[in-house]
C-alpha cells in the first residue's frame, strides 16, 4: 500500500516535470509499450474505442499506424453507412442544396412604388423645392390614384404650411398601410394554411395526442405538398423522430444543411475505421476555416469538406490549396469573390461594370482579405517573410477569381472582366503584364513550395499530434519530408506518426483535448449510439466550440491555454454528468458497462498508463465514503483531469 | 525573479484550495468590501472601423475616401445622418443610444488610437493588445498583472471573462475565472465533490488553478443565481453582448469582488458591405454599453468601462464596399469618474502624406497610454508591472482625481 503511494508520488513528480523546462529531454525517452495503444487512439484517432483497442494491440502499433496512412485498404464500416445514409445533403450538388433547401417564407417583399417613378422631374423639383402654393399645385394636379400613392412618402416637411394636405397624406398613408396588411396576410395565409384549414379534427387531434403510430398514419396519408404544408405550422414536439428531418429542412431549410453537415462529422468521429482520415479532415477544415453563418456558406460547405478537403488530406498540399482557393466557400468567406480590377489595370477601361468609382481612392476594386489570410494562415505564417506590398498584388492577382451566381449556383468560375491585367511582383517574383487566370495558380505553386510554409504546416500537424510546443527537431525533419516530397501530405504524415518524437514519454497525455476532442472521446469509450446530434451541437457551442461556427478565419486554436477558462470546465463537468446519466437527447451511453469494469482498468485503457491509487480511491468511494451509483462514477472518469488530456 | 514569481504563484494557489472556500461561503452580505473600483476592458476582435464609429465629418478628404460607406454629415432631422458631437466628430447613426452619456460628459473618446506595433494580422494584434505590448505575446495578460499581487480580496472573482473561455488579457498567476452564464454556472453532477478533489490533486497546474477558482466561483455565484434578477433603471439588455454585460453588472452590483473584467464581442472584420454589417454590430455595441451604465445606476462611479480594438481599417473603402486592415483607430471609456464630453488624443489628418503608410489613420496615441492612467488612476496599480518595458507618456487626464 505504501509502495503504491510512493510510486504515484513519483509519477506525479515526473509529469510534474513534463511542463517544465525538461520536457525537451523526455522526447528522447521510448513511451513505454502498454501506453502506446491509448496513446495512438488519442492522436491518431479521437480516442480509444473497446474495439479499436482491441484491434491495435491484435496487429500491433506500427501496422495499425500504416493501415490509417492507406485508409483505402480499410473496409467501410456498415454501422458508419448506415448512419450516414439519412444525410441527404451530403450527396448533393450545390446546385442542387439551393434548389432543394430554400428557405419556406421567402421574405415577402411588397412592391414599394418609388416617387421618382410617379412624378415628372419638374414635377419632383417643384413638389420638393417649391414654395407652398407650388407644392399645392403638384399634388392637386395628380390623378386622384396617383395623389393616393404619392402623399404618404413625400417627408413631412414637403407639405408644411398645408395642412388640409397633411391631413389627407395622414389618411393616404392608413389606407395604403391597410392594404398591404392585407395582401401582405393573404401572402402569408398561401404560403403557410392555418392548421386547422388543412387538418381535419380526427387529424389534428392525433397529431397532437396520438401515439406514433397514429401520427405517422396521419402524416403518410399526405401527398408531400400537403406535409410540406403542414410541417410549416406544425409545432415540432408533435412532429414524430422519422420526420423531424423532413419536417426541418421545410421549416428551416439552411439551418438544416448545416445540422446535416454536423451530424455527418461527429458520426464520422465516432464510427469511421479510418479515425486518421477525419481527424486530419478536422484539421486541415479548421486550417482553411470558414465560416457558415456569413453569407451563404453554410450551402457551400457541404461540397467544401467534401470536394476541396477530404480528397487531399493524404494527396498533396498544393493541390488542397487550390482547390480552397477556388471554391465558392472560401471566396465567399474572405471576399475575393468581389474584388475586382482598379479601373485603370481592367481589361477594357470603361466597358467592364465598375462600382464605386471615384476619383483619388487608391485600390479601388481591390479587396485584400484572401490574400492576406493566405499568406498569413493557409501558407507562410505571418513571420513567413512577406509584406503589406505582397499582400496587396496577391490580392490583384487573385481579382476575377469568383463565383458564378453564388446564390443558385455557386461554381467557381474566373471574370477576366474582373482581373487585374498589370503587372505585380510578388516575394520577389514578376508576373508581367496579362498573365490572367495563371497568376494565381502560379502564386499557390509558389507558396505551396516555400520553406516558410513547409515550417508553418509541419509546426502545426507536430502541435496537433505531438504537444503544444513540438520539438524543433521532429518539425525539421517533417518540414524536411514537405519539401523532398514537393508537399505530399501522406509522407509528412508518415514521418510524424513513425517518429521518435510521437511515440515518446514527453509526447504522452500532454495535449489538453478541445472540447470536440472531448466529447467525440467520450462518447467513444463508453460505446455510445448516437442518432441524433443536435443536443450534441448545443453542448459543443455552450463549451466554446459550434462546429462550422468559428468566425475567426485563423480556426479554432489548438493549445491548451485557449481552451482554458472556468466555464468550459464547467460545461465539460456537466456534459460529462448528461452523457452518464442519459440526459443528451439522441445518445444512448450505457454507464453501467463503463463503471462495472472498475474504475482502475477504464483509466488505464483511457489513458495507457496506471491511474494513482488516489485517484481511484476518490472515485470509487465517492466523497461521503458511500460507493457512488455507476452513472456518478461514469461522469467522475469522464470529467477527471486524466480524460481531459490525451 | 523568476523565483519570486514561482512562490507567489505556489502560494496563490494554496490560498485557493486550502484557504478560500469557507470564506466564499458565506453569503454576499456578510462579505467584507475590499474595493469597489471595477476596471472593464471591451476587445471589438476583428478591428473595428474607428473611422466610422467615430467620423470626423469635418474633413472633406474623409467623404472622398469613402463615397459608398462614409458616415453621413450630421443633420438638423432626427434619424439621418450622424450624430454630431463636437462640430467636427460624429457618432455612426446606431450609436445614439450612448449620446446621453456623451452629454452627461461620462463618456470620452480617444482617437487615432491604438498601437505603434504594424502588425495587420488579427491574431497577433489581439494577442499583442491582450499581452499589454506591442509586437510581443506574453504568457500572461495585462489585466491579470492589473490585479493587485497583495490583496485581502480573496474572491474567486476578482477578475471575471463573461464567455466560454478564458481571454489572454486575463490569464496569469492571479486567479480569474471565465463566466458564462450565471444561471447555468452550477454543477449538475453528483460527482462533484469527487471531481474538486481529483482536480486538487492534478498534476497539471493549469487544470488544477482552473479548476480550483471554478469551484470556489460556483460556490460564490450560488446565493445569487437563485435571485431573480430584474436590471435597474429600465435598462433592456439584447443579444450576446448585451446578456453578457448583464451577467457581469449583476456580479458588480452583487458585491462580489469584482475588480477587472473582460468582455468581447467579435464581427468587427468588415471587407465588404460594411454599411449594414458594421450598423449591426455597432448598433449591439452602443445598446448593450448604454443598457450596462443604466442598469449599474450610481453604481457607475467607482466602474470605469474601456473599449478597444486590435487596429483599425484603411482609410479609404475598398471595392467592395468595405474596408481593409489598417492601423489607427477609436477608443472609448466610460465612467462616472471620466471627464467625458471631448475627444482626446491628437488628430493626425487624412491627407495622403498625413495617412500611416499612405493609406491607414495613423496612430497619435498608443493604447497602453489610455489603458496605463486608468490602472494607475482608477485601480491605484503600477502601470511598470502592468506593462512591461513600455514607459507610459503625459497622462492624458481622461478621470477625474478625487
Amino acid at each position: 500500500m505504501r509502495r503504491i503511494a510512493l510510486a504515484a508520488t513519483c509519477i506525479t513528480l515526473i509529469a510534474t516535470g513534463t511542463q517544465s523546462s525538461t520536457a525537451a529531454g523526455r522526447y528522447d525517452v521510448a513511451l513505454a509499450p502498454a501506453k502506446q495503444a491509448a496513446h495512438v487512439l488519442n492522436r491518431a484517432a479521437f480516442g480509444p474505442r473497446p474495439s479499436d483497442l482491441a484491434e491495435i494491440r491484435r496487429i500491433g502499433v506500427e501496422r495499425w499506424i500504416r493501415q490509417q496512412l492507406d485508409p483505402a485498404t480499410i473496409p467501410d464500416s456498415t454501422v458508419l453507412t448506415a448512419k450516414l445514409a439519412p444525410l441527404a445533403t451530403q450527396k448533393l450538388a450545390t446546385w442542387q442544396i439551393f434548389e432543394t433547401y430554400q428557405p419556406p417564407l421567402q421574405q415577402i417583399r411588397m412592391a414599394t412604388p418609388n416617387i421618382n417613378q410617379l412624378l415628372q422631374p419638374d414635377q419632383f423639383r417643384r413638389l420638393y423645392n417649391g414654395t407652398p402654393e407650388e407644392r399645392r399645385a403638384v399634388i392637386e394636379g395628380l390623378s386622384p390614384e396617383v395623389r393616393q400613392q404619392v402623399l404618404p412618402l413625400v417627408p413631412p416637411n414637403v407639405l408644411d404650411g398645408l395642412p388640409e394636405l397633411r391631413q389627407q397624406a395622414e389618411r393616404a398613408r392608413q389606407i395604403q398601410n391597410e392594404i398591404r396588411n392585407r395582401e401582405m396576410l393573404e401572402q402569408q395565409r398561401k404560403l403557410r394554411p392555418p392548421l386547422n384549414e388543412l387538418l381535419t379534427p380526427e387529424q389534428a387531434r392525433d397529431l397532437q395526442f396520438g401515439t406514433t403510430d397514429e401520427k405517422m398514419a396521419v402524416l403518410n396519408s399526405f401527398s408531400s405538398e400537403k406535409r410540406t404544408l403542414v410541417f410549416r405550422s406544425l409545432p415540432t414536439q408533435q412532429v414524430p423522430d422519422a420526420f423531424k428531418r423532413e419536417a426541418m429542412a421545410i421549416m428551416n431549410p439552411r439551418q438544416a444543411v448545416v445540422a446535416e453537415l454536423v451530424e455527418g462529422k461527429l458520426q464520422r468521429a465516432l464510427y469511421s475505421p479510418r479515425q486518421l482520415e477525419e481527424v486530419l479532415v478536422d484539421f486541415w477544415l479548421n486550417h482553411f476555416n470558414v465560416f457558415s453563418g456569413k453569407n451563404t456558406v453554410g450551402m457551400l460547405l457541404t461540397s467544401y469538406e467534401r470536394d476541396a478537403i477530404r480528397p487531399y488530406v493524404f494527396g498533396r498540399f498544393r493541390d488542397m490549396l487550390l482547390a480552397t482557393a477556388r471554391h465558392p466557400a472560401m471566396l465567399s468567406y474572405l471576399d475575393n469573390f468581389q474584388s475586382r480590377s482598379a479601373p485603370e489595370n481592367a481589361p477594357n477601361p470603361g466597358g467592364g461594370v465598375i462600382v464605386n468609382v471615384s476619383a483619388g481612392v487608391p485600390n479601388q476594386g481591390l479587396n485584400e482579405n484572401y490574400g492576406r489570410e493566405l499568406l498569413e494562415l493557409h501558407t507562410l505564417g505571418v513571420n513567413g517573410g512577406y509584406t503589406q506590398a505582397d499582400v496587396i498584388n496577391v490580392a490583384r492577382a487573385f481579382t476575377g477569381w469568383t463565383i458564378f451566381d453564388p446564390q443558385r449556383y455557386g461554381e467557381f468560375q474566373f471574370n477576366p472582366q474582373m482581373h487585374d491585367r498589370a503587372e505585380k511582383v510578388v516575394l520577389g517574383q514578376k508576373f508581367p503584364r496579362g498573365g490572367g487566370e495563371s497568376e494565381g495558380v502560379k502564386i499557390i505553386d509558389m507558396l505551396a513550395t516555400h520553406p516558410s510554409t513547409a515550417r508553418f504546416i509541419s509546426r502545426k500537424l507536430a502541435q496537433r499530434f505531438v504537444a503544444d510546443d513540438p520539438p524543433q527537431a521532429l518539425v525539421d525533419r517533417m518540414a524536411a519530408t514537405f519539401t523532398k516530397t514537393g508537399g505530399d501530405l501522406r509522407a509528412v504524415m508518415e514521418t510524424l506518426l513513425l517518429s521518435r518524437e510521437f511515440m515518446s514519454e514527453g509526447a504522452w497525455q500532454a495535449k489538453v483535448k478541445t472540447p470536440f476532442e472531448l466529447v467525440t472521446s467520450a462518447l467513444r469509450a463508453l460505446d455510445a449510439d448516437v442518432t441524433d446530434t443536435t443536443a450534441l451541437a448545443q453542448r459543443l457551442s455552450e463549451m466554446g466550440m459550434p462546429l462550422y461556427g468559428r468566425v475567426d478565419p485563423a480556426g479554432y486554436p489548438n493549445t491548451a491555454e485557449a481552451w482554458s477558462g472556468s466555464a468550459g470546465l464547467l460545461a465539460r463537468i456537466n456534459f460529462a454528468n448528461a452523457l452518464t446519466t442519459g440526459l443528451i437527447s439522441g445518445v444512448k451511453a450505457d454507464a453501467t458497462a463503463l463503471a462495472s469494469q472498475g474504475v482502475r482498468r477504464v483509466l488505464t485503457d483511457l489513458t495507457g498508463s496506471e491511474p494513482a491509487a488516489e485517484t481511484v480511491a476518490a472515485i470509487e468511494q465517492g466523497a461521503s465514503g458511500e460507493k457512488p451509483n455507476p452513472n456518478i462514477i461514469a461522469g467522475a472518469i469522464i470529467a477527471s483531469p486524466d480524460f481531459q488530456k490525451r | 525573479m523568476r523565483t519570486r514569481r514561482w512562490f507567489l504563484r505556489t502560494s496563490g494557489l494554496a490560498v485557493g484550495v486550502l484557504g478560500t472556500s469557507q470564506v466564499w461561503l458565506k453569503p454576499a452580505s456578510a462579505q467584507e468590501r475590499v474595493s469597489r473600483k471595477v476596471l472593464v476592458a471591451i476587445l471589438q476582435r476583428g478591428a473595428a472601423d474607428g473611422l466610422n464609429v467615430v467620423a470626423p465629418f469635418f474633413e472633406k478628404r474623409y467623404y472622398q475616401l469613402r463615397p459608398s460607406i462614409a458616415v453621413q454629415m450630421p443633420s438638423q432631422q432626427q434619424g439621418f445622418g450622424g450624430i454630431d458631437l463636437d462640430g467636427k466628430f460624429a457618432f455612426h447613426q446606431v450609436l445614439q443610444p450612448l449620446k446621453p452619456l456623451w452629454d452627461a460628459r461620462q463618456l470620452a473618446i480617444v482617437h487615432a488610437a491604438g498601437s505603434p506595433d504594424t502588425s495587420r494580422s488579427h491574431f497577433d494584434a489581439q494577442a499583442f493588445m491582450e499581452s499589454g505590448t506591442a509586437g510581443k505575446t506574453t504568457e500572461d495578460g495585462w489585466l491579470n498583472r492589473a490585479l493587485p499581487r497583495v490583496t485581502q480580496n480573496t474572491s474567486p472573482l476578482r477578475g471575471v471573462a463573461v464567455g466560454a473561455t478564458l481571454p489572454l488579457a486575463l490569464r496569469g498567476e492571479r486567479s480569474t475565472v471565465a463566466v458564462d452564464d450565471l444561471a447555468k454556472f452550477q454543477i449538475g453532477s453528483g460527482a462533484s465533490p469527487i471531481l474538486e478533489k481529483l482536480y486538487a490533486r492534478s498534476s497539471d497546474a493549469q487544470l488544477k488553478g482552473q479548476a480550483g477558482g471554478m469551484f470556489d466561483a460556483v460556490r460564490r455565484i450560488e446565493s445569487i443565481r437563485q435571485q431573480p434578477y430584474s436590471p435597474a433603471n429600465g435598462a433592456i439588455y439584447q443579444g450576446t453582448f448585451g446578456t453578457r454585460l448583464m451577467q457581469l453588472a449583476r456580479l458588480i452590483k452583487s458585491d462580489v469582488g469584482v475588480e477587472v473584467a473582460f468582455v468581447d464581442l467579435d464581427g468587427w472584420d468588415h471587407h465588404s458591405n460594411e454599411s449594414g454589417q458594421l450598423g449591426n454590430v455597432l448598433g449591439e455595441f452602443g445598446r448593450g454599453l448604454s443598457s450596462f451604465a443604466r442598469d449599474l445606476g450610481d453604481r457607475m462611479a467607482d466602474v470605469v468601462v474601456v473599449t478597444m480594438s486590435e487596429f483599425g481599417r484603411t482609410a479609404a473603402e475598398n471595392g467592395t464596399g468595405g474596408t481593409d486592415h489598417g492601423h489607427g483607430g477609436v477608443m472609448m471609456v466610460l465612467g462616472g469618474s471620466v471627464k467625458g464630453g471631448s475627444i482626446y488624443g491628437k488628430w493626425p489628418g487624412l491627407e495622403p502624406e498625413q495617412l500611416f503608410e499612405g493609406r491607414d489613420l495613423a496612430v497619435t496615441t498608443d493604447y497602453r497610454d489610455v489603458l496605463a492612467e486608468l490602472v494607475r488612476v482608477h485601480l491605484g496599480q503600477d502601470p511598470d508591472q502592468v506593462f512591461p518595458g513600455y514607459k507610459a507618456g503625459p497622462p492624458l487626464g481622461l478621470l477625474r482625481t478625487a
